[in-house]
């Protein structure tokens, strides 16, 4: 080989290296462009996902039965369910918006409603607003069902659909659920014009001004004592409501 | 360097294996806080409201984003992919995170972090903010480590560190 061709040689290595270089640099962008827009569609896709669900219509969820009687919405008071002689009164405080509350209606909504069923229990429903506006919203339509007799159903439906934002078209549609259609003709006004708020506001004051203390929810008395629902079971409920009933 | 060559070359060992416990460390975290944050968003909003430090209408945006911006940092970091640039993104993330929980201290404001979930205001005596700050400075280091010493064993960014790469190495010399 030649002085020239070696040179040539070297050369053309040189270049080869060089394109290859440039190459493994180009994929290398391509490779970090793409997984840089895969991860902010992640993040777009995950606030359009969040979006749709607390705006999509609510689902009846497991529906309880409720009282049919209207009940009279009195400031300061709760919505109560059950006979007014029943032997224990269960006071719950719950806002719908909260996660804790949304646990505990599942694990003990349905043994408090066949204990209300059965007329053991008086059901008093404290719902505070106190997450966001959703909880407000939630429960002055609560207090508004309640008047127009649905309250039952309405209660199930808000804690099964609580990642919704309880804009007053959503309470609407819960409300066509849990009426099978039938909503009273007042019930959109009573949701649009927050008949209840001041009702919700007296129920928040209500909780602050307990003895007891209300500092979390859900917060359960029975017979006016705290239960401690950190350590509840549902056989521990059943016992303490036995023997709150029997004493 | 005093260092003889022999130590650098023990330095240049042992780096990789020392990113790649960082990556599975920050990355982790990162995994978890965002998953617990994605399942429950209403606390995630709630969390990021409870610092007062943005406008109404980024609340939302930032309590439901944040987490998803986690899951992918920290799968990022887990796979090893475009560690540097994952960890640059992730330590900015645990200054925002720092400045927030620091600032919040400062103002007097009860507050979890809602780091992992959950989150928002909580009562004065319930606050933990010292370990806060403490966590976020260790996985701030973790950061930079990443950033100075990216390459790693086990990552899809350097396929040549696996063992399997390295004994052709040595099979070819």
């Amino acid at each position: 080989m030649s002085q020239s061709q070696r040179d040539r040689h070297a050369n053309r290595q040189r270049e080869l290296a060089a394109q290859q270089a440039a190459q493994r640099r180009r994929e290398r962008r391509l490779l970090a462009g793409g997984v840089i827009a895969l991860v902010l569609v992640l993040v777009g896709a995950g606030i359009g996902f969040q979006a749709w669900r607390t705006h999509r219509a609510p689902s009846a969820g497991t529906v309880t039965p409720g009282p049919s009687a209207q009940v009279t919405v009195t400031d300061g008071q709760p919505i109560s369910w059950g006979s007014a002689d029943a032997p224990v009164t269960v006071d719950l405080y719950e806002d719908f918006h909260c996660p804790h509350c949304v646990d505990f209606e599942a694990d003990y909504g349905q043994q408090l409603a066949d204990a209300q069923a059965a007329g053991t229990i008086r059901l008093r429903i404290f719902p505070m607003s106190f997450i966001d506006a959703g909880s407000a919203a939630a429960a002055n339509g609560f207090a508004c069902a309640a008047a127009a007799g649905f309250a039952g159903p309405f209660y199930t439906g808000l804690f099964a659909n609580d990642s919704l934002d309880w804009s007053d078209s959503q309470l609407d549609q819960l409300a066509a659920r849990a009426t099978g259609g039938a909503v009273p003709a007042d019930f959109s006004t009573c949701v649009t014009e927050r008949r209840y708020a001041g009702w919700a506001d007296s129920i928040d004051a209500v909780a602050t001004a307990t003895a007891a203390g209300v500092t979390a929810t859900p917060t359960m008395f029975l017979d006016g004592q705290p239960v401690d629902i950190t350590t509840l079971t549902p056989d521990s409920l059943t016992t303490k409501i036995q023997e709150a009933a029997s004493s | 360097m005093i260092a003889p060559r022999a130590q650098t070359r023990r330095f240049d060992d042992l780096a990789p294996w020392i990113s790649t416990l960082a990556r599975l460390i920050v990355g982790g975290v990162l995994l978890v806080a965002g998953a617990l944050k994605v399942i429950d968003p209403r606390s995630s909003v709630a969390a990021v409201r409870a610092y007062e430090l943005v406008p109404g209408w980024l609340e939302r945006p930032i309590g439901w984003g944040l987490p998803f911006l986690e899951l992918g940092l920290g799968l990022l970091l887990l796979a090893g992919l475009l560690t540097r640039q994952a960890a640059v993104v992730a330590g900015l993330l645990v200054v925002v995170f720092l400045v927030a929980v620091v600032s919040a201290a400062a103002r007097g404001l009860s507050l979890d972090c809602g780091c992992f979930g959950g989150g928002g205001e909580v009562a004065p005596g319930q606050t933990a903010y010292a370990g806060e700050i403490i966590r976020d400075l260790g996985l701030l280091a973790l950061c930079v480590w990443l950033v100075w010493q990216p390459r790693s064993r086990f990552a899809l960014d350097h396929p040549e560190l696996t063992r399997a790469a390295e004994l052709e190495r040595e099979g070819q010399r």
